[in-house]
């Protein structure tokens, strides 16, 4: 089928490592690790939704939503390359799918920079932030190129608030929050050099592992609301 | 510098006053409110007619002076708000 051995980046996806392992086979597995993750964050922050009406944790919902659908076409498409599990697709379609997930984990991204943007906005610190929020330069390269250059400048700036927040609060979990989102930075960062150098198999590799270690670092002060709550307000 | 109170956090104190300032069962009355909430009597009483409304205050007159006191679903509320306070504060953000 035409799907099938179709990446991302449009490279073949028949490359193997030297042990035998086929490393588009393991970057899908792990995307679903980030859409498990994904989904996770975005169900806990729906549910303080419901129950606070607060508008961040509807942005903070809303990021991870886009996350976790960008992760799971991403994952589908990987998969479908080892087993038939999309009906036939035109070169097109799948290039128009490649583009869409591309375009809902920008958009997660945004909405995570989003909200760190109005919290600086409404507690007045505006001028600093506005010197820290992030200067586009969009190539005329690929929309996923571009698309994927704008997702580092969102991650680098929600780094920056959530470290600038780690500051104020002192909280461990928001240290962990801004590792989770410092190793994802990173791991888009480390997709720029795969696309840069394509023959470097294992940077493709390697991209996906540091972006699935800081996905299931965010996770960890996650876990215990997903599990059914934490209590650790004064009552 | 004074720090930025999001409505769901006005909300939250005021509810934390109407429980923790509740000693004698009687409720609380606006002008503790007022003192404790850092507001104006305009936007309290409209929050107050607001919370009352949502059933998150039960409103009690007595000698024609209304006094406040948290309702079980308010106190559900103020549960709810300070789990996913910490929630939020762990990605950095304010709810």
């Amino acid at each position: 089928m035409t799907a099938r051995f179709y990446t991302r980046n449009g490279a073949n996806r028949s490359e193997t490592m030297a042990g035998g392992v086929d490393v588009s086979l393991i970057e899908d597995m792990l995307q679903f690790i980030g859409v498990f993750v994904s989904f996770s964050i975005a169900y806990v922050a729906f549910r303080g939704l419901k129950q606070t009406r607060s508008p961040a944790l509807l942005r903070l919902a809303t990021a991870f939503l886009f996350l976790g659908v960008g992760f799971m076409v991403q994952a589908v498409l990987g998969l479908d390359g080892v087993v038939t599990v999309l009906p036939a697709l035109t070169t097109t379609a799948v290039a128009g799918l490649v583009v869409a997930s591309a375009l809902m984990e920008t958009a997660g991204y945004f909405f995570l920079a989003f909200s760190h943007a109005l919290d600086v906005m409404f507690s007045r610190r505006l001028k600093v932030s506005l010197l820290l929020f992030p200067v586009f330069t969009l190539s005329a390269a690929q929309t996923t190129d571009a698309l994927s250059i704008l997702s580092f400048y969102f991650i680098l700036y929600g780094v920056l608030e959530t470290i600038t927040a780690y500051a104020r609060n002192r909280k461990p979990d928001t240290l962990l929050i801004a590792l989770g989102l410092a190793l994802l930075g990173a791991g888009t960062f480390v997709a720029w050099l795969s696309l840069m150098y394509p023959v470097v198999y294992v940077l493709s590799l390697v991209q996906i592992i540091i972006k699935e270690v800081g996905l299931m670092i965010l996770f960890i002060p996650v876990l215990s609301y997903a599990l059914g709550g934490k209590a650790n307000g004064p009552i | 510098m004074a720090q930025y109170r999001t409505q769901a956090r006005i909300i939250a104190d005021v509810l934390t006053t109407a429980r923790d300032m509740n000693t004698e069962g009687s409720g609380v009355g606006i002008t503790t409110l007022l003192r404790k909430g850092n507001m104006s009597y305009s936007r309290m009483s409209k929050l107050l007619t607001e919370l009352v409304g949502s059933g998150l205050l039960l409103e009690l007159n007595k000698e024609k002076i209304s006094r406040y006191k948290i309702s079980d679903r308010g106190l559900q509320f103020l549960q709810a708000y300070y789990q996913f306070e910490d929630f939020a504060q762990s990605f950095g953000l304010r709810l």
